[in-house]
């Protein structure tokens, strides 16, 4: 028991914890652009699902791995604006609007997948990059700079987010509208227009994030993503609204599970607490949630559609 | 926007969701045989190089033999309620013969079965047919093929570390992960084989995972079981650690790294219920494909250089379960 | 220069229609370059649809909109805003969350293409602030503003457009006189400028003392326009009801019982952390009315929300009918004796969603009258509700209408009977009459003064409510209208940093006194 911690295990858990956490976190940061403009989509999982699909099959089709992430990111903006029509444009009622997309993913990226490619077939994966002389470093190299390039570009997505919510004339409309569209309004900001492309922005990003989990697990399969734009919805109110809260609960959540399945891998927990284990994710994420909810104030706007003059 | 152009789109994105879904099942209607029906619901897709094909096989091939007229199919029912709801649809429409193929799928069948008792129904894997006289229950020793592979992969190892991906640890899957650690341990007893249950029969990326987690302590071959261990094979193939399949052959998945599979032959105890069903037995008896009565096949795939001795040793441990009986 | 002959804005027979009232009907309106044209008018008479359908909010019927001679089309506040108009709103369009220059920079285009420009129009906020008077931290967020200070944000915006048409709905309803005196020299500014103007109010001192012209509407209609030289508060007041109105209310001497609510020492820190209520001593008897008069943002929203259990005191007593309910919970201090009326009605008094009943009901759902086996007695309820819309004069389609879809007034009315119905011992009313035109003000009015002498008050007082007779209401009102301070307090505490500065009568204390109490200076020891 003793040499359970060792700093391998520490550094395959990180490093684990990173893979797990980008498709979670990329969705998440789509989901947090159309919350904050006050849209919120449920549909999330079956865009990554989609994406899944057009990125695999791109990959299959071409082997190359960035005209599968293109793939993903295209069919990711084509649902994202179609959600938007539905949410902003028929203003639909959201949490049911997102569950038809939802299912509308689940039921088409599985059609699509037995009629064009049937038994599965893997695909290339994307190539690891180890950062020049940062990969070197003992144990800080494997954990954060041997990853696949869209580690690097999911993470550099967060500071690239919270510039533009925080300091781009865009993300301020995108608060505006979330918060008090009639105010905005009055002020000729375009509330339609803002969460069209705010909720576009999401969809693509779920796109991009259900491809980038296909393409680095190098297969498809029915319901592949098992959940994941779900959880990315509840990261969303997790991280506050923020792109940098988003990421801290991605990781929790990455780090949670790949120390459960480190510890095993280890065959340290008693089988009779394997079930047991195997619900401390939600377990601690319900915990984690109790602990800041209080602190966390959703868009007032949130899955209020807007109308001139109400 | 008005309600009824609202009312008018919600409807056809229902339409089309449906017709995603819909379309999952299809029937071959074409004529043979003396006009018997068979309907299978299954948790994953038909396609699965796992559990669910295997019986797709099996039945199609009954099919193409003449002993069965017409095959309905609906797979992907992983929410069981779904498939309840499926299995129900068949037995009213009159299908003679309805296969529930899940384990999960065993509670709602106390409830179907005896509405509609002249309907047979078969469900697996299971021992048990809830004293119904319209339920066969039908289940693989898949033990046996993990025993066989196990003795192979402690061969193998150089490591001497052995790890197994399994989903959650009940019925076919405990089965087989437990015979195959057996093997491994009759065939090095010093081996290490750690075991990592995922706690998921869907969850690829946690398979994946998992799969980096035991190379990570050493395994240089690995064995898993259930649909979502795709991604613990394309894991082994990235790393080079060789793999060893179960339910269907998983060759096609990773040539370079899969040395064999146990694959489910359900064509004779399907052929034997069929005949059952037609002689007006709609139920009761459990069946149990084995090596002994050909209902399990150790596949290999031919483009891995498998050493003579080794191939040896997994030929010997099948003919000892042959002989067994 | 402009040209000051020919009118900035023409408005000609604009008529609008919403489901079941003629909103506008067939009315003319106009605004000459440095003129204040006001608008006067009852709750629901018509004034915000003539002027959010100038700023692009409505589309009218029928009728014309004309900018400078020429006929424009608003179809939205863009339009308007390109055209010049500007409308400071009765319910602050400000995003809470934003801050001040952020809210300013809303919709315009930044210098910075993508980026916000947010230094660069900071620096122009404090130039404008400098200019007109108008003190404010550009880097604020707005929420943490107190009304006041979110009002000044209002009219920086409009000035940062430079609107040529400024539409001001309601402006000083949140003000203290000096504020009034101040925002009129920057209006004076404005018009001086060749500005137009457009001033809603039913101040009608306000209203002699700022318009040019003025033009009364009642029912959509327009029922005189006149010019603003020998206009007389009576007259207006007469054309805007259609009968003689009571400006001031009548009401009988006090007859102060025991003590039924006393802060002792009272510190509460405010939401940015400062402290907001700086050891305040208060106490306020049975059957008598204690004004707080303030400007906003010193103390009253803290005192009065630490009152009611909704913000937790540093340290101090409360003391309610004798009980101490410091730091206890709201249920506990209703059970004590205390009914509140709170500051922003449509946030916390009324729940907009629910029905006029269910606002209603909101306190005493789960008293046994109400509810058996965890099931609305939906016929007592029905009734108990009806009574109090009847009594009120809720001016509600039906008891199923969402609170939210109701009048300012009308709402505070739901709120005044919730509270009211209850018999409390000690009734907090915190801004009461803000935004409430003066039929309903008027009537609000009359309500506080009958339930301080509720004894007399047969009409108001339910049959069930019989053996709260003998006991009086004691009534802490906050407000910064000093009108409502004057006409309504038998004694008037002046509120200044979170301590009262002072209390005086108001029977002989000026207003000049008290507002420079209000601004923290000691003429006389009270």
């Amino acid at each position: 028991m003793g040499e359970v911690f060792t700093a391998a295990v520490l550094v395959a858990v990180v490093a684990s914890a990173i893979r797990l956490a980008v498709p979670l976190l990329l969705a998440s940061l789509g989901e947090t652009f159309g919350q904050r403009s006050g849209v919120l989509n449920l549909g999330v999982d079956g865009i990554m699902l989609l994406g899944a699909f057009a990125g695999y099959y791109a990959v299959l089709k071409t082997g190359n791995v960035w005209l599968g992430l293109l793939a993903g990111a295209i069919v990711g903006l084509f649902l994202g604006l179609a959600s938007s029509f539905i949410a902003v444009t028929l203003k639909a009622e959201q949490g049911i609007s997102g569950i038809g997309v939802y299912l509308f993913g689940l039921g088409m990226s599985d059609l699509l997948f037995q009629k064009l490619v049937g038994t599965p077939i893997p695909i290339n994966t994307f190539p690891k990059v180890d950062i020049p002389i940062l990969s070197d470093i003992p144990y800080l190299g494997p954990m954060f700079f041997q990853h696949s390039t869209v580690v690097y570009l999911a993470f550099a997505a967060i500071p690239v987010s919270t510039f533009i919510i925080n300091r781009t004339t865009f993300g301020m409309n995108i608060r505006a509208v979330g918060e008090y569209p009639e105010a905005a309004d009055t002020l000729g900001v375009s509330v339609a227009g803002t969460r069209w492309a705010a909720e576009t922005i999401g969809g693509t990003l779920a796109g991009i994030a259900g491809g980038v989990l296909a393409i680095s697990l190098g297969i498809f399969q029915q319901n592949l993503t098992n959940g994941a734009g779900f959880i990315a919805i509840a990261l969303v109110y997790f991280g506050a609204f923020t792109p940098l809260g988003i990421m801290w609960g991605a990781l929790l959540f990455g780090a949670i599970n790949a120390l459960v399945l480190e510890l095993k891998t280890l065959e340290i927990i008693p089988r009779d607490l394997s079930n047991l284990a195997a619900m401390a994710p939600a377990i601690i994420t319900i915990l984690a949630l109790a602990v800041v909810a209080r602190r966390i104030r959703a868009p007032a706007a949130l899955t209020k559609p807007f109308t001139r003059g109400h | 926007m008005n309600r009824i152009t609202k009312l008018a789109i919600l409807i056809a994105v229902f339409a089309l969701v449906a017709a995603a879904c819909g379309s999952d099942s299809d029937s071959g209607s074409d004529s043979g045989g003396d006009g018997f029906r068979v309907a299978i619901v299954a948790p994953s897709a038909s396609n699965d190089l796992a559990f669910t094909q295997s019986m797709v096989d099996a039945v199609n091939s009954l099919k193409d033999s003449g002993v069965v007229s017409e095959v309905a199919i609906t797979d992907g029912t992983f929410v069981p309620e779904d498939g309840a709801t499926a299995i129900r649809d068949y037995a009213s429409d009159g299908y003679d013969l309805v296969i529930a193929h899940g384990s999960q799928y065993g509670a709602f069948l106390p409830e179907i079965a005896p509405d509609f008792p002249d309907v047979s129904f078969a469900w697996g894997t299971a021992a048990d047919t809830y004293g119904l006289p319209n339920v066969f229950s039908y289940e693989a020793a898949s033990d046996q093929g993990g025993r066989v592979m196990g003795i192979m992969a402690a061969a193998l190892s150089q490591s001497d570390v052995v790890g197994i991906v399994g989903p959650i640890e009940v019925g076919d899957a405990k089965l087989y992960v437990d015979g195959f650690k057996a093997g491994v341990l009759v065939g090095k007893p010093g081996a290490d084989v750690p075991v990592n249950y995922i706690d998921s029969f869907s969850d690829v990326a946690l398979a994946s995972e998992a799969a980096t987690s035991l190379i990570g302590a050493g395994a240089d071959v690995l064995s898993g079981t259930a649909q979502m261990v795709v991604g613990a094979i394309t894991v082994a193939k990235a790393d080079g650690v060789l793999w060893f399949g179960t339910q269907a052959n998983q060759t096609s998945l990773a040539p370079e790294i899969v040395v064999a599979s146990q694959v489910y032959h359900w064509e004779g105890i399907l052929e034997e219920i069929v005949s059952n069903v037609k002689g007006g037995t709609l139920g009761g008896e459990l069946y149990s494909i084995t090596f002994a009565n050909g209902g399990l096949v150790i596949e290999y795939n031919d483009d891995y250089p498998l050493p003579d001795d080794v191939r040896e040793l997994g030929d010997n441990a099948v003919k000892a379960f042959e002989d067994a009986g | 220069m402009t040209d000051r002959s020919s009118p900035i804005l023409e408005m000609k027979g604009i008529t609008k229609r919403f489901p079941g009232v003629l909103a506008n009907d067939n009315v003319d309106f106009d605004v000459y370059p440095g003129e204040v044209h006001t608008l006067l008018g009852e709750n629901g008479a018509g004034k915000s649809t003539l002027v959010k359908i100038l700023y692009g909010l409505y589309p009218a019927d029928e009728g014309e909109v004309l900018i400078d001679g020429e006929v424009v089309s608003l179809d939205s506040p863009t339009d308007a805003i390109e055209h010049g108009v500007g409308m400071i709103h009765q319910h602050f369009m400000l995003v809470p969350t934003l801050t001040v220059a952020e809210n300013v920079s809303l919709g315009l285009k930044s210098s910075r293409g993508a980026l916000t420009d947010l230094k660069a129009v900071s620096e122009r906020i404090l130039e404008l602030s400098n200019e007109y008077g108008l003190d404010l931290d550009p880097s604020a967020v707005v929420w943490q503003l107190s009304v006041g200070e979110r009002q000044r944000v209002e009219i920086i915006k409009a000035l940062y457009r430079d609107a040529r048409l400024l539409i001001l709905d309601e402006p000083t309803a949140v003000l203290t006189p000096q504020e009034v005196d101040q925002l009129f020299v920057t209006l004076r500014k404005l018009t001086d400028d060749g500005r137009g103007l457009i001033f809603i109010s039913h101040k009608l001192h306000e209203v002699l003392a700022l318009s040019t012209r003025i033009t009364v509407l009642r029912r959509g209609a327009v029922t005189g326009q006149i010019p603003v030289e020998g206009a007389t508060r009576e007259s207006l007041a007469n054309m805007m009801v259609g009968r003689a109105v009571k400006l001031t209310p009548d009401k009988l001497p006090a007859e102060p019982g025991e003590i039924a609510l006393k802060v002792q020492d009272l510190i509460v820190m405010g939401d940015r952390g400062v402290i907001a209520v700086d050891g305040l001593n208060l106490s306020v008897r049975r059957g008598e009315i204690l004004g707080i008069a303030g400007v906003s943002g010193n103390g009253q929203r803290e005192l009065a929300e630490t009152i009611a259990g909704l913000r937790q005191s540093e340290s101090g007593t409360i003391e309610v009918a004798g009980i101490d309910v410091t730091g206890a919970r709201p249920r506990k201090i209703r059970d004590a004796g205390l009914a509140y009326v709170p500051e922003e009605r449509m946030r916390e008094g009324a729940i907009g969603d629910f029905t006029v009943w269910e606002n209603l009901l909101l306190i005493d759902y789960s008293s046994p009258e109400y509810l058996r086996s965890g099931f609305f007695k939906f016929g007592a309820i029905k009734e108990h509700s009806q009574d109090l819309v009847d009594t009120f004069d809720i001016r509600t389609p039906s008891l199923e209408t969402s609170c939210g879809s109701l009048s300012g007034g009308n709402i505070q009315k739901v709120i005044m009977a919730r509270e009211l119905s209850s018999s409390p011992t000690v009734l907090v009313a915190s801004q009461p009459t803000r935004g409430v035109d003066i039929g309903a003000a008027e009537y609000i009015h009359r309500r506080l003064i009958d339930t301080r002498n509720e004894l007399t008050d047969a009409e108001f007082i339910h049959a069930k409510l019989i053996e709260h007779r003998n006991a009086c209401t004691a009534i802490l009102m906050i407000s910064e209208d000093l009108d409502e301070i004057f006409g309504l307090s038998d004694r008037v505490a002046v509120i200044y940093e979170g301590k009262i500065m002072g209390i005086v009568d108001p029977e002989t204390a000026t207003r000049e006194e008290v507002g420079l109490m209000m601004a923290g200076i000691t003429t006389t020891n009270a």
